[in-house]
């Protein structure tokens, strides 16, 4: 009973204790709040990184053999491909989409003259076309306002089979969805529905062009704005070997924006249907994109199901292993992650190289405890000496000891953990606070492309970290705990 | 002062096994080394305190009388010899045992009082309950307990202080709450070392009346070490020591002067 009372006591009426709680709140405290920032960044991050990569991509190669051993390729239409993707109820939704490389030039300039090189108004390009349905979905929006003035919900279904799965871009990734939805990044069309609706401000005099969407980087570097016509030229092969040019003007329909430079200077979007035709036929789709019912769970292990899959049936191309066995060749099939492992490795690998770092807070902390302890062993050693010759064993009072070390961890860690988990929710205000108090920005949004400091607090982190703080500041406060019990009461009680 | 022998008196309510002594001491030697050298402080003690017996040890300093009261009172292990309290081989038992043999047997009243600046009156009353009782079995008796503590600080004069800390409190009035908590849970024997060492006169001798009223009317034994021979003569027995031997009464020829 004594042990508990008197360490709750000792806590209270020893002022120095306090700094112990304090360090441990600040050490508990400032590793929650990075760490939580640190996850927030990692998670915005790995939505910035996989900007528009689905759950999973297959794309098969040109070349290959099957499981028996016959000469495979990828088939031209993805028809296959989708028909086998559906039969697998992990599978949500998949959308077959072309990509191609051109060169593109705005103000109308002749491609004869664009063909000469790269510089000045010309930019190298990606093509992307994409499935989105657009005439069963403009053919819905032609509804909407008769839906609208029923009172009936307007539930796009534009691209669905029976079963409810799509089989448009809206479904398989995320980029479509998050572009319409984030005011920093974002699309600005006319209506993020319909991306490729050509804009109220093109006017043509023949054959209206078709539209496309381009990168904001790309689009102010071709001077262009919505409405505008652009000129696109690229280069097929023919059967013989030989190569032919096609060229073809769109209407800008509007442009977005990502965040990432590359993309925003690189990539042009359009109706799959659209680049096909430019290609004449050439090809139909270069990757199956693929989202998941449940990627954590489902993720890693459909890809290898659909690798061995396709490989047997001759879908995705392969070769033969070390031991003679037909293998696909590799990266054929793979998921997002895959396709951005380094720099998700690069940002997880930090996360772990801060919380290292940040630990040294709590072994300071931990030193702190160690020190205020030994110092109350040191000044009470009159005190143990009456408690022994009270009754009081060596344990009870090396007990008693370790208890004020306790309640020490115990206050510090619950609230540096309430502290921590209160300003990596409210870390915008403060920042907002703090910026205007002190006068300068401390979070530029320009640099990160992110509108406010994301956090995201882990219930697990949170838990290490108290379980850490803990172990540590009982560990720091048994040495002295130990010294107190090893005090001779005799030459204490002499002691005046 | 009656006289100087081992032989117990006495038997009061703590009475025991019919004419065993309370504390019974045999060969008690103890050194210090000192580099490589030994001291040797006492030399084969023999002492008994009778039940309900109050005995005064006496001597001059450094005769070990302090050192042997720390043996007696099992602060301190003897280098050979064995005490026995209540019966019991006190040095023969494990370091928790002997522990909750003191708790239970043994009430100490300091010179110092030895009071823990930290706890209000009552709460130093009941430190040794504290220690005795569990956290479940304190909690069913707390009320009891608690109400015990102040009546007898309130009996020993200290209502107007009971929850005041010691530093709050006058010499005298740590003594007698010294005094309240080494009686609180009626051992049978008080062990008191100088308890008015630190007190002007008219203070140590209220604390006196006090302790041997105490003493009197619940029939504790009492060890006391002093240096005041008007104490000692309070004393139903005194032991005289020197030079870490007990002396016969004949040998003792300059007994300790009144203290004015």
């Amino acid at each position: 009973m004594y042990r508990v009372f008197l360490s709750w006591r000792y806590l209270l009426t020893r002022r120095t204790n306090w700094i112990g709680v304090g360090g441990i709140f600040v050490a508990v405290g400032a590793l929650i709040l990075i760490l939580s920032i640190m996850s927030g960044f990692l998670e915005s991050s790995r939505a910035m990184l996989r900007g528009d990569l689905s759950d999973l991509a297959i794309a098969p190669s040109q070349e290959g053999r099957g499981t028996d051993g016959s000469s495979a390729s990828s088939t031209r239409t993805p028809a296959p491909l989708l028909e086998r993707l559906f039969a697998d109820e992990r599978v949500e939704a998949a959308s077959p989409r072309l990509v191609w490389y051109a060169q593109a030039a705005g103000d109308g300039r002749r491609t004869e003259r664009l063909m000469a090189g790269s510089a000045g108004d010309l930019s190298a390009i990606q093509l992307i076309g994409v499935e989105l349905r657009t005439p069963a979905l403009l053919a819905e929006a032609a509804a909407a306002p008769l839906l609208a003035a029923l009172g009936l919900p307007l539930v796009p279904t534009a691209g669905r089979s029976a079963d409810g799965r799509a089989r448009d871009e809206f479904s398989t990734t995320e980029f479509f969805h998050s572009l319409r939805r984030e005011p920093l990044r974002g699309m600005r069309v006319q209506n993020p529905l319909l991306p490729f609706e050509r804009p109220r401000s093109y006017r043509t005099d023949g054959r209206p062009a078709a539209a496309i969407v381009m990168g904001e980087s790309l689009m102010s570097g071709l001077s262009l704005v919505p409405g505008d016509e652009v000129e696109v030229v690229t280069i097929l092969p023919s059967p013989d070997g030989s190569v032919t040019s096609a060229n073809r003007r769109f209407v800008v329909a509007g442009s977005f924006r990502t965040g990432a430079h590359a993309l925003d200077l690189e990539r042009i979007y359009m109706d799959r249907a659209e680049l096909e035709d430019l290609l004449s036929g050439h090809r139909e789709y270069s990757e199956i994109l693929v989202r998941t019912k449940d990627y954590d769970e489902y993720g890693a292990a459909l890809k290898v199901d659909l690798e061995r899959d396709f490989l047997a049936a001759g879908l995705i191309a392969g070769g033969y292993g070390r031991n003679g066995e037909i293998v696909a060749f590799p990266g054929q099939v793979k998921t997002w992650e895959d396709s951005r492992q380094n720099l998700i490795g690069a940002i997880k690998n930090e996360r772990v190289l801060m919380a290292i770092m940040l630990s040294l807070i709590l072994v300071v902390s931990g030193f702190t405890i160690f020190s205020i302890l030994t110092m109350m062993v040191t000044e009470k050693r009159r005190d143990i000496g009456i408690l022994a010759a009270v009754g009081a064993t060596p344990r009870g009072i090396m007990s008693t000891f370790l208890l004020i070390g306790f309640w020490n961890a115990f206050l510090g860690t619950l609230l540096g953990a309430a502290g921590g988990i209160l300003g990596a929710t409210y870390i915008n205000d403060i920042e907002i606070w703090l910026s205007d108090l002190l006068g300068v920005t401390i979070f530029n949004r320009e640099i990160y492309y992110f509108d406010e400091i994301p956090s995201d607090v882990e219930p697990m982190t949170v838990l290490w970290i108290a379980a850490g703080a803990f172990t540590s500041t009982l560990l720091f406060s048994a040495i002295p705990a130990w010294r107190a019990a090893r005090v001779d009461p005799l030459v204490a009680l002499r002691n005046q | 002062m009656t006289d100087t022998t081992t032989t117990s008196v006495g038997s009061g309510r703590h009475g025991g096994a019919e004419g065993t002594p309370i504390l019974r001491a045999r060969g008690i030697t103890k050194s210090f080394p000192i580099g490589d050298r030994r001291l040797d402080v006492l030399h084969g003690v023999d002492i008994d305190v009778g039940r309900s017996e109050s005995v005064a040890l006496i001597g001059t300093s450094g005769a070990g009388k302090s050192t042997l009261l720390h043996v007696l009172g099992l602060l301190d292990s003897p280098t050979t010899g064995t005490v026995e309290l209540d019966g019991v081989d006190a040095w023969a038992l494990s370091k928790e045992k002997r522990a909750s043999l003191r708790n239970l047997k043994i009430g100490f009243v300091f010179q110092f009082y030895h009071l823990l600046p930290e706890l209000d009156a009552v709460e130093n009353v009941l430190l040794p309950s504290m220690i005795r009782y569990g956290r479940g079995a304190y909690r069913r008796r707390k009320r009891e307990l608690d109400t015990r503590a102040r009546d007898l600080l309130i009996g020993f004069g200290l209502e107007e202080r009971l929850d005041h800390r010691p530093e709050q409190l006058s010499g005298g009035e740590r003594q007698r709450v010294a005094l309240a908590r080494a009686l609180f849970h009626d051992p049978p024997l008080l062990i008191a070392d100088e308890p008015t060492g630190n007190l002007d006169q008219a203070t140590g001798s209220q604390v006196l009346e006090l302790l041997f009223s105490e003493q009197k009317s619940r029939g504790l034994s009492l060890l006391m070490v002093t240096h005041d021979a008007r104490l000692a003569d309070r004393c139903d027995r005194t032991v005289y020591m020197r030079d870490g031997v007990v002396l016969d009464p004949s040998e003792v020829k300059d007994p300790l002067p009144v203290v004015p």
